[in-house]
């Protein structure tokens, strides 16, 4: 499964273009999409496991002083992009080549994510969120989601805008937070059952299946 | 869009080659008609069949559920009977939850024994001289209101009273309160606001009730409670008579059972406290002054209650008064406290009513089935005389009320009752025999009932996704010359069978009487006629396999994912509680999954599902291919298609969020939900500016959706434009003058009279003109004649494209103004939001070509659901809006009061049932589909929302069984499965008779007669 090799002999060219990028398709996986875009994928390997996701979730459900999604944004922000550095980008192909950091788009990204919190909020609210009062937790929440998703903003604005294969990583977060809502109308009057502890913890647990599995898939 | 046919220039021309004059072919045509009409005829049978074998169902489950009593309005009087006061003053202590091994001393060494819960609470049992203690039974349901009703009218409840009172919760029988309140006592009272609800008249303005629904909070009722006893007896011993009667009712124990259970320490402190409080009483109180201490139920090993377990039904009465030799005790022997006082001697909960009544000098309510605790006599004179006046009493209700027939059990209550008169010591037979009698009429669930009840509803869901899913619906059309005569006859055959077994074995014994035999016997003839031809060509095995096949593709998964999600909320209350919440979460879900579609097209199989259109007549080929597999390769959307798909998507996800904003929050949404649906806000000043606004948007919303198919044409322009435009202003007026009599003084202006005649109206028009106008056939179609030179002339059908569905929608349009009428200022604006919604929704599958998959009838069937919530509703009895009988008429008059109420509880399911068939329809050229290929696929859309609402109702009636002992069964789930039972009724009507027997044959037997080639 694991594909350990990376393309060994770089040559000194990057292209996108179909007929080079199709030629070299040998271990890709099977069901890419074949048309019109390079192969941009993440190789099939644990080392995308988020480790620091396992810990943060754990910290934030155990530990953190009455769950403050705040704080834990804040610890997730250096988490996520040492992740990218250390584990996603590492194991992220493009064009059959693996691409270094590269520092600027690192930024450009981070400033995608928080313009991105604003549809992200939007899609929260339209899905029956708190239309006025809790802004600023919404706001917290997106946040959050979209620092989650850092690593596969990153790569799709490092590859071809065209490339599909990020999408899964935004949909597991999404699906994650779409399932923890179940926790929110039970009547056991938790404090984690408050505004938007739930969708946080969702929203981890979905990145981390997205992040194990989603080069599985 | 747009089908040119040359070398016509008028539409009778063009009809007239169309029709073709051949004789032959007019033959044939008319055989084709003939053959569509028997076809029609045979579905409405068929329907109607399925529609009778679930009423069946609804009714059997319901006689097993609910068993109902008839609450009679009669009130006792005084008479010369009535035995005179012993006491003038009472104290009324309730405890919540006070269970009878808490008072009684238990040794410590005794099995059972528990620190926490024994032995705490010893001044009940330590004043044993001067009082009485018993135990004390009540009837399950074991919750406090149940309870309350039982104890203050001496009736056992049951959940529906029908003589069915329109304000609120207050006792409208007979009761014990009503009683010292119409005798001139005034009462105070202090702690569960249940109190307050159920005898809000009665009680004095001093009263102070608590909220009793926060089980977490364990002291604030109590104390209130004790604070309003210092003041009113304890620390006031001199008063002058301010009260006759004083009521406190405690929750503590109640509270730390349901928070902690009753195992824990805090359970001791809480019986402490009420231990002190009793002693505080009993020394404040004087010789004229009868205290009572008593529990309304137990409560189980969890804390919990609402069921019939003994530990649950059994709790404590204890009368006590300093007078001397007031109590005649029986042998010590009645009252052994071994064993956790399982001997001890018990008597009913509804036995307290006329105990009290006669110790006050009061009436005995009229209701009263219980019979006067005997200790309460000193000696026989006076048992004499309680019995006496009990007897008469219970001897008026059985005659007025008159619900025990059986001939057999009337000789026997004859005879008991003249034994009665001349034995007192035996009187009491009487009563239990009665007591047992209507017991067994009202307060047991019928098991029998209801496992049939739940058994044929599963079998007509299995039927109805044989026929709509498993196999095609061309098929079901071409087997219905099989199935209609089986379905006709094996009712005949089975009541015979049945009635005959009935009369000489009496079996099954459950169904009592004839009626209820022939009932069943007709649903099992129903079920064996139809299955009957259905094995006779495919088999079993066959059938489970083409279920699964039937799910293999992606959006019948996302909508049996949406149906089994809304089935499964009736699992737990806080999930029926949030019902409105989650409804319009998964719609929005499933805008989202559309607008994902539109946007990023993936690859399926079932996006292209059928190409309807282009396909054309070979969907009428007998093949059994499942729609999803029909046409493997995808059907690509084009650029502009997506836009509109996604535009559409968009109009339904932001309109579902909008009307979201519109609730009336349930009681136990507690204040997680701030109430929109107010008075205030229905009348307010911006409100109406919108319903002003939604004169004019709705019919340029509708515009704009039959422009895109260029139908807004003909009969449109009149019916949309104008016709629609007026209703809608003067349904505008009439609800303006609602506002204002309602928001300012009418300065003596009666407007009833503008109001009715307003209303009146706006209904005939709706409802009856514009409906015998629908059935004149409204086409939406143009003949634009182009004349560019004199040798070739076009012609130009517009709207040609959509002449099924611009049609048909008028008909919805009908009904959507006749609905808007019965519905408030801010639901008005929520049905607005719907009309684009249904819309939208018909767009997006037209797009999608599911317009044969079950995806878009569950779309529609969550539609009106989320509908329902958002115009001003919620599944529970104080949630109607009783007022919306009132419009039409001022007093209660049978069809229109019930009109009003039905069109406005039921107003988006009505909408929806009608519009399932669009799904078919809209966007359906003619001339491609034969009549009978799309009357199948009406049919089947129809069977589809049938499907859904079945599911919902089988699990309301499966969960509601579960949750029977649940403490809310009566306040959450039954109110659910009521609604639940109801929708299903009500779609069921509209789809059997609206939707496929008056709407769709007319429609497409009129368009197939001018279109087909």
């Amino acid at each position: 499964m694991t594909t350990k090799k990376r393309p060994v002999g770089k040559k000194k060219f990057v292209s996108f273009s179909d007929d080079d990028a199709l030629s070299r398709t040998g271990r890709l996986p099977k069901n890419l999409p074949q048309h019109g875009s390079p192969p941009v994928y993440v190789r099939r390997t644990w080392q995308t496991i988020p480790f620091h996701l396992i810990v943060l979730s754990y910290w934030f459900i155990k530990h953190s002083n009455g769950y403050d999604v705040r704080k834990c944004t804040w610890l997730l922000v250096p988490c996520q992009v040492l992740y990218l550095a250390l584990q996603f980008n590492p194991a992220t192909v493009y064009g059959n080549k693996i691409l270094k950091l590269n520092y600027a788009l690192l930024a450009v990204s981070g400033v995608t994510c928080i313009l991105l919190t604003i549809p992200c909020m939007l899609l929260v609210v339209l899905f029956g969120a708190p239309f006025l009062e809790m802004l600023d937790k919404t706001w917290l929440l997106s946040l959050h989601c979209c620092v989650l998703s850092y690593p596969a903003v990153y790569s799709v604005l490092n590859s071809d805008f065209k490339v599909g294969f990020f999408k899964k990583y935004f949909i597991s977060i999404a699906v994650g937070c779409w399932i923890s809502c179940l926790a929110i109308p039970l009547d056991w009057d938790r404090p984690w059952q408050e505004w938007p502890i739930p969708l946080v913890v969702g929203a981890q647990l979905g990145a981390m299946f997205g992040y194990t599995f989603c080069s599985q898939l | 869009m747009q089908e040119q046919i040359e070398g016509a220039v008028d539409e009778e021309l063009l009809k007239q080659s169309v029709l073709n004059n051949d004789e032959d072919d007019r033959r044939l045509t008319k055989l084709r008609i003939e053959r569509f009409r028997t076809t029609h005829t045979l579905y409405i049978f068929l329907y109607s069949a399925l529609a009778a074998l679930q009423f069946i169902a609804i009714a059997f489950f319901t006689r097993g559920f609910l068993l109902s009593r008839k609450v009679l309005d009669d009130v006792a009087n005084r008479d010369e009977s009535t035995a005179p006061a012993k006491f003038d003053r009472l104290v009324l202590l309730v405890v919540d939850a006070l269970r009878f091994d808490f008072v009684i001393p238990v040794d410590v060494a005794a099995e059972g024994y528990n620190s926490h819960y024994h032995n705490h609470l010893r001044a009940l049992y330590e004043r044993w001289d001067e009082s009485i203690l018993l135990k004390f039974l009540a009837d399950p349901p074991t919750t406090t209101l149940q309870r309350l009703k039982g104890l203050t009218t001496g009736s056992l409840p049951t959940f529906i009273d029908a003589g069915s009172n329109f304000n609120g919760d207050v006792i409208d029988e007979d009761n014990i309160i009503k009683q010292m309140c119409l005798n001139n006592k005034t009462i105070y009272f202090a702690g569960d606001d249940t109190w307050d609800a159920l005898f809000h008249p009665y009680l004095s303005n001093v009263s102070m009730p608590y909220e009793s629904l926060n089980v977490w909070d364990l002291d604030t009722v109590d104390n209130g409670v004790i604070s309003f006893f210092e003041d009113h007896l304890l620390n006031n011993p001199t008063e002058k008579k301010e009260w006759d009667v004083l009521v406190g009712h405690m929750l503590g124990i109640d509270h730390v059972g349901h928070k902690y259970g009753p195992s824990h320490f805090s359970m001791a402190e809480k019986q402490s406290q009420v231990d002190g409080f009793i002693r505080q009483i009993i020394d404040a109180v004087d010789e004229d002054t009868l205290l009572v201490v008593m529990g309304d139920h137990g409560m189980d090993h969890t804390g919990n209650h609402g069921g019939d377990s003994p530990a649950e039904l059994e709790s404590t009465l204890w009368l006590y008064t300093k007078r001397p030799g007031t109590w005649r005790r029986q042998a010590p022997a009645a009252y052994n406290t071994t064993e956790l006082g399982r001997y001890y001697r018990a008597v009913n909960q509804i036995d307290l009513v006329p105990s009290l009544s006669l110790l006050l000098g009061l009436p005995i309510p009229f209701n009263n089935l219980g019979w006067p605790i005997e200790e309460l006599a000193h000696d026989d004179d006076e048992w004499r005389l309680f019995t006496r006046q009990t007897l008469m009493q219970l001897e008026t209700y059985r005659n007025t009320s008159n619900s025990i027939t059986d001939s057999s059990k009337l000789k026997i209550l004859e005879e008991l009752k003249i034994n009665a008169n001349s034995n007192s010591s035996d009187a009491g037979n009487y009563q239990a025999i009665l007591l047992e009698m209507y017991k067994d009429l009202w307060a047991r669930f019928d098991y029998y009932s209801i496992g049939t009840g739940i058994i044929l509803l599963i079998i007509s869901l299995a039927m109805l996704i044989t026929i709509t899913r498993l196999i095609p619906s061309i098929v079901v059309g071409q087997m219905l010359s099989e199935l209609v005569p089986t379905i006709i006859v094996m009712p005949l055959v089975s009541n015979v069978c049945f009635l005959g077994v009935f009369y000489v074995l009496r079996q099954p014994a459950f169904l009592q009487n004839w009626l209820w035999a022939s009932l069943l016997a007709t649903a099992v003839g129903i079920i064996i006629g139809f299955y009957v031809p259905i094995f006779d060509r495919y088999n079993l095995t066959w059938l489970v396999l083409r279920f699964g096949e039937e799910l293999s593709d992606y959006w019948s998964r996302v909508a049996a994912f949406l149906i089994t999600l809304h089935a499964l909320i009736f699992t737990s209350n806080s999930f029926t509680i949030w019902e409105d919440k989650i409804v319009s979460f998964s719609l929005t879900t499933l805008g989202m999954l559309t607008l994902y579609e539109f946007v990023f097209l993936p690859k399926r199989h079932s996006t292209s599902a059928i190409l309807a259109a282009a396909l054309g007549e070979k969907e009428g080929t007998v093949s059994g291919i499942s729609s999803g597999q029909a046409n493997s390769d995808s059907l690509p959307l084009g650029r502009f298609a997506r836009i509109v798909g996604g535009y559409h998507s968009i109009v339904l996800i932001v309109c579902t969020r909008l009307a979201s904003l519109i609730t009336i929050c349930r009681e136990e949404q507690g204040a997680y939900c701030t109430p929109t649906f107010t008075l205030t806000n229905n009348y307010s000043f911006s409100v109406m500016l919108g319903c002003l606004f939604l004169v004019f948007a709705t019919p340029a919303c509708i515009k704009g959706y039959y422009n895109v198919s260029s139908s807004y044409q003909a009969a449109a322009p009149i019916w949309i434009g104008m016709l629609m435009k007026s209703i809608l202003f003067v349904n505008f007026i009439y609800w303006e003058l609602k506002t204002f009599e309602n928001t300012s003084d009418t300065h003596g202006l009666n407007l009833t009279i503008f109001n009715l005649t307003i209303s009146r109206i706006v209904v005939g028009v709706s409802l009856v003109a514009a409906n015998i106008g629908w059935m004149m056939g409204p086409l939406c179609i143009k003949l634009n004649v182009h004349n560019n030179d004199r040798r070739s002339q076009q012609a130009t059908i517009l709207g040609y494209a959509n002449a099924y569905g611009a049609q048909y929608f008028l008909l919805v349009i009908n009904f959507f103004m006749c609905i808007l009428l019965f519905n408030k200022p801010l639901a008005q604006l929520s049905l607005f939001l719907m009309c684009n919604q249904l819309l939208s929704i018909l767009e997006i599958f037209d797009l999608l070509k599911l317009k044969e998959n079950l995806i878009g009838p569950v779309a529609l069937g969550l539609l009106s659901y989320q509908q329902f919530f958002s115009t001003g509703h919620q599944a529970t009895i104080p949630a109607v809006q009783w007022d919306m009988g009132f419009i039409l008429t001022e007093r209660i008059t049978f069809p229109f009061t019930h009109l009003g109420i039905v069109l406005n509880t039921f107003g988006p399911h009505i909408l929806c049932g009608i519009s399932v068939a669009l799904l078919t329809l809209w966007k359906q050229p003619p001339g491609i589909l034969r009549a009978n290929t799309l009357l199948a696929r009406v049919v089947s859309n129809c069977g589809m929302l049938l499907i859904y609402q079945t599911v919902l109702c089988l699990s309301t009636f499966i969960w509601v069984t579960n949750f029977r002992r649940h403490l809310m069964v009566w306040k959450i789930f039954c109110p659910r499965f009521m609604f639940a039972a109801l929708s299903l009724i009500v779609t069921q009507l509209v789809l059997t008779f609206i939707t496929i027997a008056f709407a769709s044959g007319r429609l497409i037997k009129q368009i197939d007669r001018m279109f087909w080639k």
